[in-house]
């Protein structure tokens, strides 16, 4: 037993988790060439902290795998010569192996199979190269090992009081007479009954560390938090109240009082961390009362100017407010997902012999959570398509007179209510010729196809089963995945473009709405049914006349600043029949550089539309993302827009 | 050095000492509202001057400028009656933070 596991756990997970992705990015540093001290003393540093935290989470297994890695590492850094491949290759392993024994460590307290096999190429590692310069299996005695000790059978802060969790800063000088500093901060509140580690071992430590005590103290979480942290170099504080009050209580805030240090101008973030179900339902419920209000606005809109309509565009505003606090608080950075790709861009052009320069552009664009995992897997499928059918062997390239090294780019950019990731590379280009033959054998072109433009070609890769590639390459497997990226992109309620041009490469865009839950919309009358038509995809809209719709060759076009556009009715993209109003208003919607002017009967209005997913509905219905409920009550279909462009 | 931070970000130094015992006999004289005190000093050393002042005004509000490497020094300095400490080199930021914080 340790500090309660089970309340730490996924604080444990998130850090750790943090650590690892720092352990893997100065992986790639160190391998992509350059000043070796540095990611080294990153690696080793945040190898020492995970060890040090699973330690004191009572994960004694992970905590001496990573003991292990650690001394390798530290045979590394005290040598003169940079990690080759075969090191790098077991660093790498272990990195892994760390992140999965990190990530089963709270079901099983073993040692997995995928940390056994890296400790053994450790310890061959230790053999050949090392030998006799590195410890090996247990952790090292008591003296050397203050952040490793594991906690001990008896919880050492069992017993009643305020369980204080304290994590310092990584620049902290003298960290140990900081941590001291704390201890005696917290004597001024209360009795301190027992620290971990040992205040001994604390204060002579020579690296920031995390440590914990408990207080008897009948001072607030507030006044404890403010004690550690007038110490000095504190960045992270938990106060746990539970054992004071001796309440096993059902929190659902599963951590009272998360501080974070900012940086000098001494401002403070509180986080609380919260369960993502909760955070859909206050979507749901406002998404509900979002409706609610243009029922009201409707009903009270009839009473005239008064105190009823004055509190109720009162309300109306606070709702409005309310919305969009709700919306912000689900927004997080992509880094999150982002941060896994450049190892996985590695570990892929290493298996292919490729060399690539990957770089990550606008991590810090924000998306909406429910969307951000969603997004991770189009992703990497694009990525490993780029590495593996885009950018050409070093020999290729240098034949075609490009660098050896290929480039692969993805970025993330804001545009309007939508989200543009785009992922692109300098390589081959897709080969029309070859593409266009197969799409006419596979009958996806009529036989008197000479071209295929950069829509055509997205469409016949994109097909399910499509395939220019004869091998079957274990990574992109067979046929591109190109049917699960356009597929994945139509469920957000987006849609994916393409770029390509032979000998000079590919880009794929995916634009999603940045929101997935509400979404800003154009309100569209067609005969009686009213549609909302997505911002995400609407250029600009227009009225329709003379001067702008034109017959071209039989078929009406939309003349629009000198440009030509196809002109689409939506009546007979809903199938509607009948001949509408004469006077009919013109949307223009785009997907990439395509556009398309989209006749309706009547627009009604901005709105936003709370989306309702609705399953299945996606075979029998493509034109529509979802359905929603308009202010009088009645349900709209939202329209996929980017389905108007064909495709799949 | 810690001085000049301090002067430069309005504070105004009433007192200086170079040994123990004038630190100790120029706190009783002016009460200042804060004393930076090196660990080091000749005749009676900065801890014992710590504990001195503290003894006179258990409010005294002692920062202690140390070196890296005198973890110890420090520690028993902090028992002693400090408040706080910094470590050399100063950096400007993190003296003025260490000030703040006493200061309280």
């Amino acid at each position: 037993m340790s500090l309660d596991p089970a309340r730490y756990a996924e604080l444990f997970r998130t850090e750790s988790h943090e650590q690892l992705a720092a352990i893997n990015r100065a992986l790639l540093a160190l391998e992509q060439g350059g000043e070796a001290a540095g990611p080294l003393a990153v690696i080793f540093r945040a190898v020492h902290t995970v060890k040090g935290m699973s330690a004191s989470m009572g994960y004694t297994a992970v905590a001496a795998f990573a003991h292990e890695v650690e001394s390798v590492l530290d045979t590394i850094r005290r040598g003169d010569q940079r990690p080759g491949a075969d090191v790098m290759d077991v660093l790498f392993a272990s990195a892994d192996a760390l992140e999965g024994g990190l990530e089963t460590a709270t079901e099983s307290a073993g040692q997995s199979p995928a940390m056994a096999a890296a400790l053994e190429r450790l310890r061959a590692l230790a053999g050949s190269r090392f030998a006799g310069r590195l410890s090996r299996g247990e952790l090292p005695p008591e003296s050397e090992s203050e952040a490793t000790t594991p906690m001990p059978a008896a919880d050492p802060l069992g017993g009643p009081g305020v369980i204080v969790r304290v994590r310092q800063s990584a620049g902290a000088l003298l960290p140990g007479v900081r941590a001291f500093l704390v201890v005696e901060k917290l004597r001024a509140l209360g009795d301190v009954g027992a620290v971990w580690p040992p205040i001994e071992v604390l204060q002579t430590s020579e690296v920031p560390r995390s440590f914990a005590m408990r207080v008897s103290t009948l001072a607030s979480a507030g006044e404890i938090e403010a004690a550690v942290r007038s110490a000095g170099d504190v960045e992270h504080v938990e106060v746990d109240l539970a054992a004071r009050t001796r309440r096993e209580s059902n929190v659902a805030l599963e951590v009272a009082g998360r501080v974070e240090a900012a940086p000098a101008g001494g401002k403070v973030t509180r986080h609380v961390r919260m369960d993502l179900a909760r955070l859909d339902t206050l979507m749901d419920l406002i998404g509900e009362l979002v409706i609610t209000r243009g029922r009201l606005l409707a009903l009270t809109a009839d009473y005239g100017k008064g105190p009823l309509d004055e509190a109720m565009q009162q309300a109306a505003k606070l709702i409005g407010d309310l919305q969009s606090e709700i919306m912000t608080s689900r927004m997080v950075p992509v880094w999150q997902v982002f941060d896994r790709f450049p190892r996985l861009v590695r570990d892929a052009s290493r298996q292919l012999r490729k060399d690539v320069v990957f770089l990550v552009d606008g991590k810090d664009i924000e998306l909406d959570r429910s969307l951000l995992d969603e997004v991770g897997e189009p992703v990497v499928h694009l990525l490993r398509n780029a590495v593996d059918h885009g950018i050409e062997t070093p020999a290729e390239r240098a034949a075609a007179g490009k660098p050896r090294a290929g480039r692969l780019v993805l970025s993330a950019a804001r545009d309007r209510a939508a989200i543009v990731i785009r992922v692109s590379d300098d390589g081959r280009g897709i080969d029309r010729a070859r593409v266009l033959e197969r799409a006419k054998a596979a009958g996806l072109v009529g036989g008197s196809a000479t071209e295929l433009d950069d829509e055509d070609l997205l469409r016949c890769i994109a097909h399910p089963g499509f395939s220019t590639v004869d091998a079957v390459s274990d990574l992109s497997g067979r046929g591109v995945g190109l049917d699960a990226v356009q597929a994945k992109a139509r469920m957000l309620g987006g849609s994916v473009t393409l770029k390509s041009v032979e000998g000079e490469g590919t880009a794929f865009t995916l634009r999603i709405p940045a929101t997935l839950a509400i979404v800003r919309a154009l309100l569209a009358r067609c005969g009686p049914e009213r549609y909302a038509l997505p911002l995400t995809h609407v250029r600009e809209t227009l009225e329709f006349g003379e001067h702008t719709v034109q017959r071209v060759r039989g078929s009406e076009v939309l003349v629009l600043r000198d440009e030509i556009l196809p002109l689409l009715y939506l009546r007979d993209v809903v199938r509607q029949g009948g001949v509408g109003d004469a006077q009919r208003e013109i949307v223009v919607i785009e997907r990439g550089e395509k556009r398309t002017g989209l006749v309706v009967d009547e627009l009604i209005g901005q709105q936003d539309v709370v989306v309702k997913q609705f399953d299945a509905a996606r075979e029998s219905l493509p034109l529509f993302s979802g359905a929603t409920i308009l202010a009088d009550g009645a349900p709209a279909l939202i329209m996929d827009l980017g389905s108007l462009f064909g495709g799949v | 050095m810690v001085g000049d931070i301090l002067q430069q970000a309005g504070f105004e130094v009433v007192g200086e000492a170079e040994t123990g015992t004038q630190a100790v006999e120029k706190y009783k004289q002016l009460r200042p509202d804060l004393v930076t005190m090196d660990i080091v000093m000749p005749d009676m050393g900065g801890i014992e001057a710590v504990r001195e002042i503290t003894k006179f005004d258990p409010g005294a509000k002692v920062l202690m400028c140390s070196a890296m490497g005198q973890q110890a020094l420090v520690v028993e300095a902090i028992q002693a009656g400090a408040k706080d400490f910094v470590v050399k080199p100063f950096q400007p930021s993190r003296v003025l933070e260490a000030v703040q914080r006493v200061l309280g």
